[in-house]
């Protein structure tokens, strides 16, 4: 236990050891990489943050903000990587802002201007009168008790959320694939992209081009396969070095994420980068989907930093004596695609612009807590 | 350039009494006296300033009367000056500002008060969001950075000034930027600040462009659109790093956000648009178009106090404050 400690986490109860040894097992966790994968780390972590909240106790609701920062800072080290985690953490964070501040609203609405509804703050800040005391005040008054079964409300409606995503985002299919369209999918790992097309086969008939994914995720690709060819879908696997080739005859490519950045650009599996810049050369329309739990407020500022390198093993056999003496090989697990090369996220809340992701981001995170 | 707010071409009889008072108060002197004695003040907190000034002196006794002096000083404000972009972007928000908010307090005239007494503060504030862009923009700057960077802006030196402070290395090209030639005191003050400057002609942006990771610029105003009105030459920077494949970002505060949607540079008000002669006008390069319009979709960014916005992000704030 690094510096999470029983110590700097006096507001919880000494009896709640337990919760301790939670956190340090999840965190082991990640960094064992048992746990991986958007979906199961956002879910772990809501579970983890339904136990972290039950088990505070708080005089003041700031405690609670420091101790899930802390919390969230320490399981960003553990996997950096793995943005789910951050997001689940923040948004917890905001949720649990949001109630303070629609408390403090109802309690000084009446003393005048920068009480204004909360929409119209940004411009005028520079007119506005500092009204900053009297929130703090308000706030000593607000010992947050009451306010825990929101935050864990909350917290398991985010939960539904994940549970749900699949099925919210394919409900969408039907309106975005058409009769006798072919697509193309370089994202076999997806569990979206599988319910996206399955759902539209239920009432489409497409076929669906399936990208080998060399070498991390051909024999997931293979057994992606096989599922829609079971539902009935029309499926062929490509090699990746034909995706160029074939996006000719391509009405529309389909695309998972593992985290979509506030710029619009996400992060997705390798292979996936090369597939949306073929199809920008050809205009062919590139969706992605994805859930508003992998929305990410944070900005790639450095691309390469946010890159995994994985086995070479699996590109070159390593009893390959020649090869592995003489030949540097790499193996980037993932890619960033920029915000230019994605037409439209097609997530749980509706369809969206790239250009329109750094609202949906203020609308789900507090700006503060960007940086834990 | 389309003003805002209704022409009001004759003051009302009822205002003439308004009128006089504000006839005795130099609106563009005041207005050019608060930039000279602060350098560090940008043109539309000056005008906001100006108003505040004005109101302290004017003394008005009712709302209405309130609105007309504000309305027939923003006009002739923006008359008056030559570069009246960025101004009235000021202009604008205050009306709006005291438009919104005269019903808010009980009485008006406890608006006024805190107008007029909250003077100062404004400045304070407007220099408070160029410390906030200089720690949003932080994180663009990274370390064995080469930056091209167009003429001067006070953001942008405070951002690059704050990054050198926090020990990122990185090096500058400054355009020249004629016929201001403000990318000389860019050079001067980066330099001063211990950053490695390389000073170049405008010319040069094609021949640097390869060798930069990204483009940086300030921003006079920023239309509704997204596109910025900046000093001449950034729209030909712009289209040369989308060229190139590299980000351009904007820094400029939330108050320099302007009504006006241009679709190219010659929508803007300017004292000389393009002539042809035979014969060898005087001081031709001298009188040329001093900004121009840079288009939204060359702009990868735009840092700002309220954080690092898409271009669509701009019309979105001037919604929230002229419509709901």
């Amino acid at each position: 236990m690094s510096d999470l400690t029983l110590k700097t986490l006096t507001h919880h109860h000494k009896s709640d050891k337990d919760i301790f040894f939670q956190i340090d097992t999840f965190i082991s966790q990640l960094k064992r990489r048992q746990i991986t994968g958007s979906n199961d780390v956002g879910m772990a972590t809501a579970h983890l943050l339904v136990r972290f909240v039950s088990a505070a106790r708080w005089t003041h609701i700031d405690s609670l903000i420091s101790d899930l920062r802390l919390l969230g800072k320490r399981l960003i080290a553990a996997q950096p990587r793995e943005f789910a985690c951050g997001n689940m953490v923040r948004r917890v964070l905001a949720l649990i802002r949001e109630e303070i501040h629609g408390n403090n609203e109802n309690g000084i609405d009446n003393k005048g201007l920068s009480s204004s509804s909360p929409l119209i703050t940004s411009m005028f800040n520079l007119l506005s009168t500092e009204d900053k005391s009297i929130e703090t005040a308000n706030n000593e008054k607000k010992t947050g008790r009451d306010l825990k079964p929101y935050i864990i409300e909350g917290i398991q409606e985010l939960i539904e959320e994940i549970r749900n995503i699949e099925d919210s985002i394919a409900g969408m299919s039907v309106e975005m694939i058409h009769e006798n369209e072919v697509l193309l999918t370089p994202s076999p790992n997806s569990k979206t992209v599988l319910e996206f097309l399955r759902r539209a086969s239920q009432k489409r008939k497409f076929s669906v081009l399936v990208t080998e994914s060399f070498p991390n995720e051909t024999e997931i690709a293979h057994a992606f396969a096989k599922k829609l060819a079971k539902a009935g879908i029309e499926t062929v696997i490509i090699p990746d070095s034909s995706v160029y080739a074939v996006m000719s005859r391509v009405g529309k490519v389909i695309v998972g994420a593992r985290t979509v950045l506030a710029n619009g650009g996400c992060i997705s599996a390798s292979g996936i980068a090369l597939a949306c810049e073929a199809a920008k050369n050809h205009k062919t329309p590139v969706l992605a989907v994805t859930g508003v739990y992998k929305l990410s407020p944070l900005y790639p500022f450095d691309v390469e930093s946010l890159i995994e390198v994985g086995n070479t093993g699996k590109v070159v056999d390593f009893s390959d004596k020649d090869m592995v003496e003489n030949v540097e090989v790499m193996n980037p697990t993932y890619d960033y695609v920029a915000p230019e090369n994605i037409d439209i996220y097609v997530t749980n809340i509706g369809g969206y612009s790239p250009s329109f992701i750094y609202r949906l981001v203020l609308d789900h995170y507090s700006s503060e807590d960007n940086k834990l | 350039m389309a003003s805002e707010q209704p022409a009001t071409s004759q003051p009302s009889s009822s205002a003439s009494s308004i009128m006089e008072v504000s006839e005795s108060f130099d609106i563009k002197a005041t207005y050019l006296k608060f930039l000279e004695d602060d350098k560090e003040m940008t043109m539309p907190v000056a005008a906001i300033e100006t108003l505040v000034t004005l109101l302290g002196i004017t003394q008005p006794s009712t709302s209405y009367e309130l609105i007309k002096i504000l309305e027939n000083a923003t006009q002739s404000l923006k008359k008056s000056v030559k570069n009246s972009i960025s101004l009235s972007a000021g202009c604008d928000l205050f009306m709006r500002f005291v438009l919104r908010n005269i019903h808010k307090y009980g009485d008006w005239d406890s608006c006024k008060r805190h107008l007029v007494a909250n003077g100062r503060l404004f400045v304070e504030r407007a220099k408070t969001a160029r410390e906030h862009i200089a720690e949003n923009g932080l994180p663009f700057i990274r370390d064995d950075d080469v930056i091209l960077v167009l003429s001067y802006s006070r953001t942008l030196h405070s951002l690059l000034l704050n990054a050198s402070k926090k020990r990122i290395r990185f090096r500058v090209i400054v355009t020249e930027s004629r016929p201001s030639n403000k990318g000389s005191l860019m050079a001067k003050v980066l330099r001063e600040a211990g950053i490695p400057v390389s000073l170049v002609v405008d010319g040069m942006m094609g021949y640097v462009i390869d060798k930069v990771d990204k483009v940086f610029c300030g921003a006079e105003g920023v239309a509704e659109s997204g596109g910025v009105i900046n000093h001449i030459g950034t729209y030909q920077l712009a289209v040369l790093a989308r060229n190139a494949n590299k980000p351009l970002y904007v820094v400029a505060e939330s108050h320099k956000f302007v009504r006006l949607f241009p679709l190219s540079p010659s929508d803007l008000p300017t004292e000389f648009p393009v002539q042809f002669s035979i014969t060898e006008p005087e001081y031709e390069l001298e009188r040329s178009p001093r900004v121009d319009f840079t288009p939204h979709q060359y702009i990868t960014a735009l840092i700002t106090d309220l954080g690092v916005l898409t271009p669509s992000g701009v019309s979105e704030e001037l919604i929230k404050m002229w419509y709901d």
